[in-house]
C-alpha cells in the first residue's frame, strides 16, 4: 500500500467532530467557526431528533445537513469522510446523500440550510 | 424502515415521505410493508432443457412502538406454492425480532434474526447481488439467510468513523441433521423448536473506508442439543458448546464512484467432533469445508451522465468449494463435493429497486464416489456429468 494511500486511510480513522444542541426550534443555528480549518463535516446532536445530521461544508462552502437515518430501514448511519453507510443491510450514501449502494432506494432526508452572520442555520421543517 | 405503503391503527394511508417527515414517531403508531422477491427461467446447455421458477416472495411488516422499540418480521414463500403432502416450496419466517434502541450508537435485537455472517446473509435483496442465484459459497459453505433464535448487539464505534460491531448469543445446530453436500446448512433450526441447551454466539467487525467496506466475523456454537441420556448414547459431548461447530470468515467490497465494483469473500468451518457425529447419525460429516470467491464489475453507463438514474453492470465471478476438504477417519470421500463456478453475466437496473439480470453459470465439479449414491438402474437415468453449464433469465425487486 502507498504512503499517500496509507496517510489517507489513517486520516478517516480520526473521529467525526460532534456539537450538541437542545434547541426545541423549528431552524438550529450552528456557528460557521464550529468547522476547524481542512474539516467539512460536522455530526450535530439535538435530543429532540431520534438521528444525527450530518452537516457537511461543500467546495462553494454551501452546507448540506443530512438526516442520518438509513432510508431502507431507519437505521441509524454511520458517516465518514467518503460518505454514509450502513451496517445492517450494506446501503450507501454520498455525502450529497444521493444512494450510492442498494438496497436502499431513495436519497437522505435533506434539511434546507443557509448562511447568515456566520451561522449555519438548519431548518428542520423542510 | 422499507415502505410503500403504511397502515396507522385507524387505517389512514400515509407514504413512505410523509412517514419519514413525521419521523415515524410513535404518535403515528406507523406499520409498515413492504417486500422483495425474484423469479427466474434457467436453460441447461448440456440437457437443454429448461425450467421456469418464482425463486421467492418476501413481505415484510414492520411496526414502531416507540421511538426506542421496534418490530420487524419478514415472511418469505419459496417457489410460488406449497402443497400438502407434495414436494413444493416452502413457507417460513425469515426474521422476526424486537428491536431495542440503546443509544443513537447502538442497538439489541431479540428474536428470529440473521446474524452477521458473509455478505449475502444480511444483505440478501436481489437488488444488491449480480446473479440470479445467490452467491454459490454463501448457500453451501455459509448457510443462506441463516437465522436462529437469540438476541444480538448492535452498534458503531463513534471514535473511528465506519467502524461497526456486531456480537450475538442465539441457538446453536443440530448435527444430526447435517447432510452430505449442504454443509452445515440441513443443521439450522430457523426458528422452529430448536434446541436451546446448545447454544452459539457469533461476533462481527465491520469497517468501512474510502469506498471499502471490510468485514471479519466468526461463529462458534455446540451442535448436540441433547440430554445427558442421548448424549452419553449417542456418545456425542451435549452442553452449551459441546460438539462444536466453528465458522469464520472474512470478506471485503469495493464500490468506487468510477463505476467499478469488487468483492472477494472466503470462509473454512471447522466440525472438529465430525467423527462421533458420523458414528451417531451416518451422515459423513466433514472435519472441515472452506469456500471463496471473488467478483469484478463495471457499470457500462457510468461514462453516461444520463444514465445516471440506471445501471448496466458487466461481471464476472469466480467461487470455488470443497465441502469435504477434511473428513475424519470414518468420513468418506466425495469428489462432487469439490466444486468451482465460472459465472458471467448483465445486471441491468432501470432504477433503483428493480433488476434483470442474464447470467451464464458454468459449474464443475469432481467425479462423484459410487458408494456413497444409490442410483437408478433404469435407462432414462441422467448419466453424470463434471461440467454443466446454465443460462439463466432473471427478475428481481425490493421496495
Amino acid at each position: 500500500m502507498g504512503g499517500s494511500a496509507l496517510l489517507s486511510m489513517l486520516n478517516s480513522c480520526s473521529p467525526l467532530p460532534v456539537l450538541k444542541t437542545s434547541s426545541k426550534e423549528s431552524t438550529l443555528s450552528i456557528p460557521e467557526a464550529s468547522f476547524a480549518e481542512n474539516q467539512n463535516l460536522l455530526i450535530i446532536k439535538n435530543a429532540n431528533y431520534e438521528f444525527d445530521i450530518l452537516l457537511v461544508k461543500k467546495k462553494d462552502n454551501t452546507y448540506n445537513a443530512l438526516y442520518m437515518q438509513c432510508t431502507h430501514e431507519s437505521q441509524p448511519l454511520s458517516a465518514t469522510k467518503s460518505g454514509l453507510f450502513c451496517s445492517s443491510h450494506g446501503s450507501a450514501f454520498s455525502l450529497d446523500g444521493e444512494v450510492t449502494t442498494q438496497p436502499a432506494t431513495r436519497p437522505l432526508k435533506k434539511f434546507k440550510t443557509q448562511t447568515e452572520n456566520n451561522q449555519i442555520i438548519i431548518h428542520l421543517t423542510t | 424502515m422499507i415502505l410503500l405503503t403504511c397502515f396507522s391503527s385507524n387505517a389512514q394511508v400515509i407514504t413512505r415521505e410523509d412517514s419519514l417527515n413525521a419521523g415515524l414517531t410513535p404518535q403515528n403508531n406507523p406499520t409498515v410493508i413492504s417486500g422483495y422477491g425474484q423469479a427466474k427461467v434457467q436453460y441447461d446447455l448440456r440437457f437443454q432443457t429448461g425450467t421456469a421458477n418464482l425463486t421467492r416472495n418476501v413481505l415484510f411488516i414492520g411496526h414502531r412502538f416507540s421511538n426506542r422499540i421496534s418490530f420487524f418480521s419478514e415472511m418469505e414463500l419459496e417457489d410460488a406454492k406449497v402443497v400438502g403432502g407434495k414436494a413444493s416450496g416452502e413457507i417460513s419466517m425469515e426474521q422476526l425480532f424486537l428491536k431495542f434502541n440503546i443509544n443513537r450508537n447502538n442497538y439489541l435485537v431479540a428474536g428470529l434474526f440473521i446474524p452477521r455472517i458473509g455478505i449475502i446473509n444480511e444483505n440478501h435483496l436481489p437488488t444488491t447481488f449480480n446473479t440470479n442465484d445467490r452467491p454459490y459459497v454463501e448457500q453451501l459453505v455459509i448457510p443462506s439467510t441463516w437465522r436462529e433464535l437469540g438476541v444480538g448487539v448492535y452498534g458503531q464505534i463513534p471514535k473511528i468513523p465506519g467502524l461497526n460491531y456486531s456480537a450475538a448469543l442465539m441457538n446453536g445446530l443440530n448435527s444430526g441433521g447435517f447432510v452430505q453436500g449442504t454443509g452445515i446448512a440441513d443443521g439450522k433450526f430457523e426458528g422452529s423448536n430448536a434446541t436451546a441447551s446448545n447454544l452459539a454466539i457469533t461476533g462481527a467487525l465491520l469497517y468501512y473506508v474510502n469506498h471499502f467496506r471490510v468485514q471479519v466475523s466468526s461463529y462458534y456454537g455446540g451442535s448436540a442439543g441433547l440430554s445427558q441420556k442421548q448424549g452419553d448414547s449417542l456418545k456425542l459431548d451435549y452442553g452449551a458448546f459441546g460438539t462444536p461447530v466453528a465458522l469464520n470468515e472474512a470478506n471485503v467490497q469495493y464500490n468506487g464512484t468510477n463505476g467499478i465494483h469488487c468483492k472477494a469473500l472466503a470462509c473454512f468451518v471447522s466440525i472438529k467432533d465430525a467423527d462421533r457425529i458420523n458414528v451417531a447419525y451416518a451422515n459423513n460429516t466433514p472435519s472441515s469445508m472452506y469456500g471463496y470467491y471473488a467478483e469484478v464489475g463495471y457499470n457500462l453507463f457510468q461514462p453516461f451522465t444520463r444514465l445516471n438514474s440506471k445501471s448496466l453492470l458487466l461481471f464476472a465471478r469466480y467461487e470455488a468449494m470443497n465441502l469435504n476438504a477434511s473428513l475424519p477417519k470414518n468420513g468418506i470421500e466425495d469428489g462432487l463435493q469439490q466444486k468451482q463456478f465460472f459465472i458471467a453475466g448483465l445486471h441491468f437496473q432501470p432504477l433503483k429497486g428493480v433488476s434483470v439480470k442474464l447470467d451464464y453459470v458454468q459449474r464443475i465439479t469432481g467425479e462423484y464416489n459410487k458408494l456413497l449414491y444409490v442410483t437408478n438402474p433404469y435407462a432414462s437415468n441422467i448419466p453424470f456429468y463434471t461440467t454443466y453449464q446454465f443460462i439463466n433469465l432473471g427478475i428481481g425487486y425490493s421496495f
